[in-house]
């Protein structure tokens, strides 16, 4: 059984009857080996299609979940339960409970290192006092506002007002947390949680695949929430000191906040601002004060001075491109797809209205983007297998589009990989405007392929 | 991936029963266990299967049984019509199995265990009619049918299933219109099973209900069954566990019931 990434939570889905006798043979060992490459910040259990499951059915997961931990440092448990099974595994695990509990997959989302899902109006409780301090921090950290019942009481008087919440958290149990570096967007800057001391363990914690994309996609602006970093040692020193020179290439600009430097050298504080790296005390000093912003490079994606280039290398492998494109739109539409013109240019858009877009970044042996632009009808027809029932939800078509360009990438992977070219691939990312799609390849020359399937008209762009 | 026309190329290559087959079930219909059995004798593959089947460890025979007049004699008309049916849906099987690990042994087994397991059901329902007994027997054609659509396509399937928790019923409904349950109905009227055969297996998929009582309780309670037989571990190991949709809350209301008939602890 594979597990389904999405927003960077890995999902597991067994289904029937989950004891000692089988537990262990929902997941094989390539299974296990194909999950730790996902990198997910976050690898949960689905219990929403178990009917029966008894303690020896979920230890089997639970090893192997906490092996995936232990090398990827993702956080890992169950999710999609009621309040019966939600005790029961509390009781099962009643003094040794060290994985994570989230009654919904939407509740495991806030606390994901994912950068959706943000500012969120959180009603939570537990039982725990401990528990809900430690989720209303985690929630805090991740962006969200989180309003914490002290009393059952409370908590069933604040939820009966369900409008004023987002999202309201129960029958959940934060175990032992992922160790990766939260990342969360705000406008055109990523912000970066980091705590406690800061060592060499941060070249594994922090998500480089993301950050590269996020370069590759046009953000500009880093900031690294510092308030709660202890100290930080010469590896981590030399992260930051790389991190901030790779970005010099794009033009971009690291920040750290509430950085102290009581247990920390100053000398490191030198030598980080000789990289680049700028120093601010509080969040709001970069935030609020838009002048500031857009020196830093956050009001727009369009102050790259170096841009990267088409090279032969990708050119090359451009039929590839497009073929796992034409043949995955043939997969999910049941029609044939084809090629119409292409040219070397800048992204070229003429119609803007009603379109969205999706692109989806690889890096490896050869690396670069893939963008698909479709008319609003079109793409909700090329997703039609993946979304079903019929629907105008633009947020759901977003999320089903993403799906697609995963798809697309998963299959340039296999055909570059038949050509023993090795890629990876990073999350996709959608666009609900055209304008901000053109702010991130603004100037950026590609591959402008016109491609179409029955009589519908779709575009593909290539580009570094 | 799948096209209409690939399906509709499939029902049409489904053959029609063989002769031995209809006139041994014809036999049975009219209690005639004697002349069946001597026309099920000169079946020698269906003789063959019937021996393997009585002789599997869930029977718990401690003697081969060997004689057709005994296997008949042992199982009864209803369980008779019921072993024959499970021949005819093995007859559809493929000879290789490639998008699950499955064989012929292990396709027997997961036939014997869903009939031995609805017959426990039915008892505990007070239901005795052969024909619903024998409506267990279509429930695998679903896995044939996924097994011969969707075998030459497993890579596009895997990547499918990679980006979207997608099962494979869902799949083919969303493409075809038509899903595999469906297709198992157009296998029973092809072999001129009884219309409640059908009805009852549709109603077994969880997704639709056929508006009689009595039709629709059999349809949950097999689509229990049949999720407690793919979490065996040797299911599961088949990859069978997840090619369609187990829903939870459809079978809710039987669980307890169902936990004490089948004994599961």
């Amino acid at each position: 059984m594979r597990a389904v990434v999405k927003d960077g939570i890995g999902i597991f889905s067994p289904q029937g009857f989950l004891d000692g006798n089988n537990g262990s043979l929902f997941l094989s060992i390539e299974d296990i080996e194909a999950t730790k490459k996902l990198n997910a910040d976050m690898l949960l259990v689905s219990l929403k299609k178990v009917i029966f499951f008894n303690k020896n059915g979920l230890d089997s997961f639970v090893k192997i979940l906490l092996k995936v931990r232990a090398a990827n440092h993702a956080t890992v448990g169950f999710c999609d339960f009621d309040h019966k099974k939600f005790l029961s595994i509390c009781k099962f695990y009643e003094n040794d409970l060290n994985f994570s509990l989230f009654k919904t997959q939407e509740i495991a989302s806030l606390f994901a290192s994912s950068f959706k899902n943000q500012q969120k109006n959180v009603l939570l409780y537990s039982e725990d006092k401990s528990q809900r301090a430690a989720m209303a921090i985690e929630l805090h950290d991740n962006g969200h506002n989180p309003i914490v019942a002290q009393s059952e009481e409370e908590f069933n008087e604040k939820s009966k007002v369900k409008t004023a919440y987002d999202i309201i958290i129960d029958n959940t149990y934060l175990g032992v947390m992922g160790q990766k570096v939260a990342t969360r967007v705000t406008g055109n800057a990523i912000i970066y949680t980091v705590s406690a001391f800061l060592d060499a363990e941060i070249g594994n914690t922090f998500n480089i695949a993301y950050h590269n994309n996020s370069l590759n996609v046009g953000f500009r602006l880093f900031i690294f929430d510092a308030y709660k970093v202890v100290s930080m040692n010469v590896h981590a020193l030399n992260f930051f000191s790389k991190l901030a020179s790779s970005g010099a290439e794009y033009n971009a600009t690291i920040c750290f906040v509430g950085l102290t430097f009581e247990k920390t050298p100053l000398a490191f504080k030198e030598t980080l601002e000789d990289a680049g790296i700028v120093f601010f005390n509080h969040m709001d000093d970069i935030l609020k004060n838009k002048e500031l912003l857009e020196e830093l490079g956050a009001s727009s994606a369009a102050t790259v001075k170096n841009k990267r280039v088409l090279n032969k290398a990708i050119v090359t492998e451009l039929p590839n491109f497009i073929d796992a494109t034409v043949a995955t739109i043939e997969m999910m539409t049941n029609s044939s797809a084809s090629k119409e013109t292409a040219q070397v240019n800048k992204l070229e858009i003429l119609q803007k209205e009603n379109k969205i877009a999706s692109s989806i970044g690889f890096y490896g042996d050869i690396d670069g983007m893939v963008i698909l632009v479709f008319p609003f009808a079109i793409a909700k027809k090329a997703c039609t297998l993946l979304i079903g029932e019929e629907t105008d939800d633009k947020e759901q078509i977003l999320d089903t589009l993403a799906e697609l360009v995963n798809i697309v990438g998963g299959k340039i992977k296999t055909l570059l990989a038949d050509e023993n070219i090795s890629v990876n691939i990073t999350l996709p990312r959608t666009y609900s405007e055209i304008d901000s799609l053109l702010e991130v390849s603004h100037d950026k020359k590609g591959v402008q392929v016109d491609l179409k399937f029955d009589d519908d008209r779709f575009l593909f762009f290539l580009t570094r | 991936m799948i096209t209409t026309q690939i399906l509709n190329s499939y029902i049409d290559r489904i053959p029609p029963a063989p002769q031995a087959l209809r006139e041994t079930l014809q036999l049975l219909d009219i209690g005639d266990l004697t002349k069946a059995a001597k026309v099920a004798s000169g079946d020698l593959a269906l003789a063959s299967y019937l021996k393997n089947l009585m002789n599997k460890s869930i029977y718990g025979f401690r003697n081969e049984v060997s004689d057709i007049s005994q296997i008949f004699g042992i199982l009864g008309v209803s369980g008779s019509q019921q072993a024959v049916y499970n021949y005819m849906i093995s007859l559809l099987s493929p000879k290789k199995w490639q998008l699950f690990k499955l064989n012929a042994t292990a396709f027997g087994n997961l036939q014997a265990e869903l009939s031995v397991n609805w017959k426990k059901i039915l008892t505990h329902l007070n239901i005795n009619d052969k024909d619903i007994e024998s409506s267990i027997t279509l429930l695998p054609a679903s896995i044939i049918v996924s097994e011969a659509l969707f075998s030459e396509k497993i890579n596009d399937v895997n990547l499918l299933r990679s980006a979207s928790a997608i099962d494979l019923n869902t799949i083919l409904k969303r493409l075809c219109g038509l899903d595999l349950f469906d297709i198992c109905e157009k296998v029973s009227q092809k072999w001129e099973m009884k219309e409640s055969v059908a009805k009852i297996v549709q109603a077994s998929s969880g997704l639709k209900a056929q508006g009689d009582e009595s039709i629709d309780q059999l349809g949950k309670w097999m689509h229990l069954l049949l999720f407690y037989t793919l979490s065996k571990p040797v299911f599961i190991e088949a990859g069978l566990n997840d090619f369609i949709d187990f829903q939870v809350d459809y079978v809710m209301d039987i669980y307890d019931d169902f936990n004490n008939v089948i004994g599961v602890s």
